[in-house]
């Protein structure tokens, strides 16, 4: 998303993709289908559930010694022949890529997909630096044509209709494209073949890496993660230090569950571990094998309130669950990563006062908890967050005004019958059946999205009060 | 630039600030990894015709076509009759060695155009060249199987000398040769195998990348539409060999 688009104000955005038509109904069948696989995969795998605390346990032990697995990791890659880089920041890790580029002669780079180069918006900082990048999972290669971002972690164009992929493909290639998903893909199979065997450098991001052995591992269903790592002559792969795992034993866990979470699949299409480069007796692969280790925020939050969210697998699987998601789909958050997880990824990378409204862009209803494979309590930080809006001070003052009158008013119980006993009286002209539905002034806000029910003719506390006086 | 060791200092000094950990294990490796995997084979001697009904089910549930033929004499055949209905001649193979056995000659008898893949003693730029234009213009590739797994029909293969991994990724039809030293049941036994390769370094552990194939490329990211072949094959085929193919 552009700096322009979010200078739109988040309720804004969410309203526009509330009227789109298409994108609503895109939005339903792609999430109630991932839903229903997602239920389906587990049904028939009972061992899902206690795998899926192991995969939790495995996380939070490779935290706990975090750095012990990454000086493994890196001395094993090292011993490889592979390079290791260190980056703090997005900035860093863009230069370093550029760097890499430049010194290997690198003119056009193929990308399979990655959230972590979206992350670091690497793309422009390449072309910028007169390297073409590629997107070659199909629908970042769409979004890629579009100028776009991604609207969903493992489903990047969902909103896009096949007719507009079709202009897409015709206005980019210059000719009459059948709108025909089969046909498209044929389309860019061909172009992107050529690609993948032309370009210099492959770039990718990692969904695991095996401390032990020193391994890259990439799930992709269409293949485009061999292609980049196979044909290249240079791989750089950039992952958060957090996705580290000690042992190939470990990485089977996460692998039984993964493709389960995101589309239902027991394992998707390709699951590639990479060790290094080319090897001496191997007529393919790269000459060069680079891995970008990234900070970005993650580090901090080792003794953090978002310390849980380092365990994500991006899977996309809370997405799906989310109503709010469902309701306004990625575009909206604004940010790289959306849906719930993305709220607290986005206070990770951007620091707290950039979720100040996505804070509260969750109903709490713990779906995202229980369909995250390592159970994340997302609901959990996501009150934690907004707990520290309001410390911060980021909070709009009039949220923070009301909330501190009403702080002291629930806490002192002379002033709440008087404030009881005020408002029957100033709710007249707004309540009907018991209901508040609108408020005059800077409160329509609050009461727009909401009903607030009318304080009752008489309380709770008076109705106890008559009680206790009768039956004395 | 951050250097390894201020990254490094960075992450300790965080670690130190984390509060109310709870106890947590990694996984627990095989001691002995090497002779678990014997003893998973030797368990399966018995009941591997259970596991190969399992991998067909999941294997043909992900699009994959299955073949059982009784000896290896009949795998040109079956080979063959792809590449006629799909008028296909270009066929790249894995070096002899690797596959298990010297099918070329009975490959070409069926009218096939077949490039063997060098055994990979010289990697010189031109080489390189002269293989991946190969394997680029083939129609299909045939391959061995280092595990196949039944819990979910996935086709395990590692890469090294004459085993390129090109092979079974750039032609539109992949066509891989089993027998039931390959089987396994599960992804747990798969991380023994792969424990076991890595502790011992031992072949097939020549080449630098190992991957796990479960059916034909695929992709649904336009209108979440199932395509298949969009980078990968289209198709794979995997021929179970009754009697072994090294035997």
């Amino acid at each position: 998303m552009s700096d322009g688009e979010l200078a739109i104000p988040f309720r804004q955005r969410a309203g526009s993709a509330m009227k789109d038509a298409f994108l609503q109904e895109a939005l339903t069948i792609a999430t109630t289908k991932f839903i229903d696989l997602r239920r389906e995969a587990f049904e028939d795998f009972p061992e899902g559930e206690a795998l899926r605390d192991r995969a939790r346990a495995i996380k939070e032990a490779t935290l706990q010694r975090l750095d012990h697995y990454l000086e493994t990791l890196i001395a094993n890659i090292e011993r490889l022949g592979g390079h290791v880089h260190y980056a703090k920041t997005s900035e860093e890790a863009r230069a370093i890529i550029v760097d890499i580029a430049r010194r290997t002669g690198a003119r056009m780079a193929v990308k399979s997909k990655s959230m972590a180069t979206e992350e670091i918006h690497l793309n422009e900082a390449l072309e910028h630096a007169g390297i073409t990048p590629v997107e070659t999972d199909l629908g970042e290669y769409i979004i890629q044509l579009a100028h776009e971002r991604p609207s969903h972690i493992i489903a990047p164009a969902i909103h896009k209709t096949k007719g507009q992929v079709a202009d897409l493909f015709g206005r980019e290639f210059k000719r009459r494209v059948e709108a025909d998903p089969e046909v498209l893909t044929k389309i860019a199979r061909d172009e992107l073949r050529e690609k993948f065997l032309q370009a210099d450098l492959g770039i990718t991001g990692a969904n695991f890496a095996v401390a032990d052995t020193g391994t890259v591992v990439l799930v992709t269903n269409e293949g485009n993660g061999r292609m980049v790592t196979s044909l290249p002559r240079v791989h750089v792969a950039v992952m958060g230090v957090e996705k580290v795992v000690p042992s190939l034993t470990d990485l089977m866990v996460f692998l039984a569950i993964l493709a389960k979470s995101a589309t239902g699949q027991k394992l998707s299409v390709y699951t590639t571990l990479v060790r290094g480069p080319r090897r001496a007796a191997e007529l393919e692969g790269p000459d060069e094998f680079h891995l970008v280790l990234l900070d970005n925020g993650r580090i901090a939050q080792l003794g953090g309130p978002l310390r849980e969210a380092l365990s994500c697998l991006r899977c996309g699987a809370c997405l799906n669950v989310c109503p709010v998601y469902r309701q306004i789909g990625g575009h909206a958050y604004g940010y790289t990563y959306p849906g719930p997880i993305g709220i607290l990824l986005t206070a990770m990378l951007e620091g707290s006062r950039a979720v100040k409204d996505l804070a509260h862009a969750s109903s709490l209803c713990g779906a995202c908890a229980d369909a995250c494979p390592v159970r994340i309590d997302i609901p959990r930080m996501l009150i934690e967050l907004r707990r520290e809006v309001d410390e911060k001070k980021i909070a709009p003052w009039v949220e923070r005004v009301a909330f501190t009158l009403l702080a002291r008013l629930l806490t002192r119980p002379a002033l709440y019958r008087l404030a009881a006993s005020a408002g029957r009286v100033l709710q007249r002209p707004f309540a009907r059946e018991g209901t508040i539905s609108r408020l005059p002034f800077f409160l329509n806000d609050w009461t727009r999205t909401r009903d607030l029910p009318a304080v009752a003719a008489r309380t709770f506390q008076e109705r106890w009060a008559a009680e206790q006086g009768r039956t004395r | 630039m951050t250097t390894k060791g201020e990254f490094l200092a960075s992450i300790r000094a965080q670690m130190r600030t984390a509060r109310d950990l709870f106890p947590a294990s990694a996984a627990k490796r095989p001691e002995h990894p090497a002779a678990e995997a014997d003893t998973i084979r030797r368990e399966l001697a018995e009941r591997w015709p259970a596991s190969l009904e399992k991998f067909r089910v999941e294997f043909e549930r992900v699009g994959g076509v299955f073949y059982r033929v009784t000896s290896l004499d009949e795998v040109p055949a079956v080979v063959g009759r792809l590449a006629r209905e799909r008028e296909a001649r270009g066929l790249v193979a894995w070096h002899a060695a690797a596959l298990g056995a010297d099918l070329a000659p009975a490959l070409e008898a069926q009218g096939l155009d077949v490039h063997e893949m060098p055994a990979g003693e010289t990697a010189a730029a031109a080489e390189r060249e002269r293989v991946r234009a190969i394997a680029a213009g083939a129609d299909l590739g045939l391959t061995g199987v280092d595990l196949a797994v039944a819990e979910t029909g996935t086709l395990i293969l590692v890469s090294g000398a004459g085993r390129p991994r090109s092979t079974s990724l750039l032609p539109p039809c992949h066509i891989a040769v089993f027998d039931r030293t390959a089987l396994v049941e599960s992804l747990g036994q798969v991380g023994v195998f792969l424990e076991a390769w890595h502790r011992d370094g031992a072949p097939p552990t020549t080449g630098a990348v190992i991957n796990f194939i479960t059916g034909p490329s695929r992709t649904a990211d336009i209108e979440l539409t199932l395509t298949r072949g969009v980078h990968g094959p289209k198709e794979v085929h995997a021929i179970f060999v009754e009697q072994g193919i090294r035997d």
